[in-house]
């Protein structure tokens, strides 16, 4: 007859304790750290292409990249002046704390403001995993249906901030912004939206605005 | 979706506490999946019978306790059990919005049971001499 022991230990600890110790580096360089998380095709990497060129002046920013294969996102977003890294999880559904580790060695973070983390195109798995982030952020286009916050809950449920993307083609699809707010804010309360054209450019204003308080708040 | 490297997580924090607690054979595993955990727990009995086929830790038996999401409600803080984790009215005055989750997102390895070497909690008793 076997003797049970008592254990009680979370099968992620390994990620929190390295996600614990990314925090304390990020606050202690001062830097805002962002983990983007949607879809596939949402809209990820033009938002950041946009958003690295608009703020150039502004803020020092590196990007780390989380693909399954390729540099394309890296290339895209280096192309803009930023300080990029690509991350391949050959295969991985997410991003976790030791791929961060790897790429934070590669970067050069001396005087960096906001180091966004582009995690792999999935609604599933990413948020699960802590990267040391300061927020979530989701990005849902508008293709996708108005309906994701409530199908794929966890996400909404921890973002800070959810961007509805490819506002310039609502009168082309079936989505209906109020719906999908609703549905985020029922998971969350206190979820910041902001309807967005990455690449027309509209409204990014409100998005920059937050950024610049989320960053003013880590100084 | 990562439902493999879940249950590789666990098998290393079972061959650490093996170790401490000087476990000589592991019958079985007890682990704690909260339903908004993101782990199946399908899914994790099925990775689990793919990495214990062979190996040290072969034949060790994994029960999975599905533990219910328990909220406290945004508005009055009556704590509540939600029939639904996508639609949560207050049974006490059906507010929708703004829940605390108390738990259902934790996934644990409650305890072991095995048959152990020696068990540390005696090693401070007399020694009998046998």
């Amino acid at each position: 007859m076997g003797k049970t022991v008592t254990i009680v230990r979370n099968v992620m600890e390994a990620n929190e304790r390295r996600a614990a110790k990314l925090k304390e580096y990020f606050d202690k360089e001062r830097i805002l750290c962002l983990n983007l998380m949607s879809s596939p095709g949402a809209g990820k990497t033009s938002l950041l292409e946009r958003t690295l060129a608009d703020l150039a002046g502004e803020f020092k920013m590196a990007v780390i990249e989380g693909d399954l294969q390729t540099d394309n996102d890296a290339r895209r977003v280096a192309a803009t002046g930023a300080q990029a890294v690509q991350v391949n999880t050959e295969g991985g559904c997410h991003l976790d704390g030791s791929m961060i580790e790897d790429a934070v060695a590669e970067l050069d973070m001396a005087g960096l403001d906001i180091l966004f983390i582009e995690n792999v195109g999935n609604l599933v798995c990413p948020a699960e995993f802590n990267l040391g982030e300061d927020h979530k952020v989701s990005i849902l286009s508008v293709t996708e249906g108005d309906d994701k916050p409530e199908k794929y809950p966890l996400m909404f449920h921890l973002s800070s901030v959810m961007l509805l993307n490819k506002t310039d083609l609502l009168p082309y699809v079936d989505f209906n912004l109020e719906t999908a707010s609703a549905h985020a804010k029922k998971l969350n309360k206190d979820i910041e939206i902001f309807p967005v054209a990455a690449r027309k450019g509209d409204g990014l204003d409100a998005w920059y605005g937050w950024l610049r308080k989320a960053r003013a708040a880590k100084r | 979706m990562h439902e493999l490297s879940l249950i590789e997580s666990m098998l290393s924090i079972i061959r650490e506490e093996r170790e401490k607690h000087g476990m000589k054979r592991i019958i079985k595993v007890r682990v704690v999946n909260g339903a908004l955990s993101g782990a199946v727990s399908d899914a994790l009995s099925f990775g689990w019978e793919c990495l214990t086929q062979e190996g040290d830790l072969q034949g060790v038996i994994l029960d999975i306790v599905d533990a219910p999401l328990k909220v406290v409600c945004g508005a009055c803080g009556k704590p509540f059990v939600p029939e639904d984790a996508h639609y949560m009215p207050c049974p006490a005055c059906g507010e929708i919005l703004g829940h605390e989750i108390e738990s259902g997102k934790e996934l644990y390895i409650d305890e072991i049971e095995a048959d152990i070497d020696d068990d540390p909690a005696d090693a401070d008793a007399p020694h009998t001499g046998d």
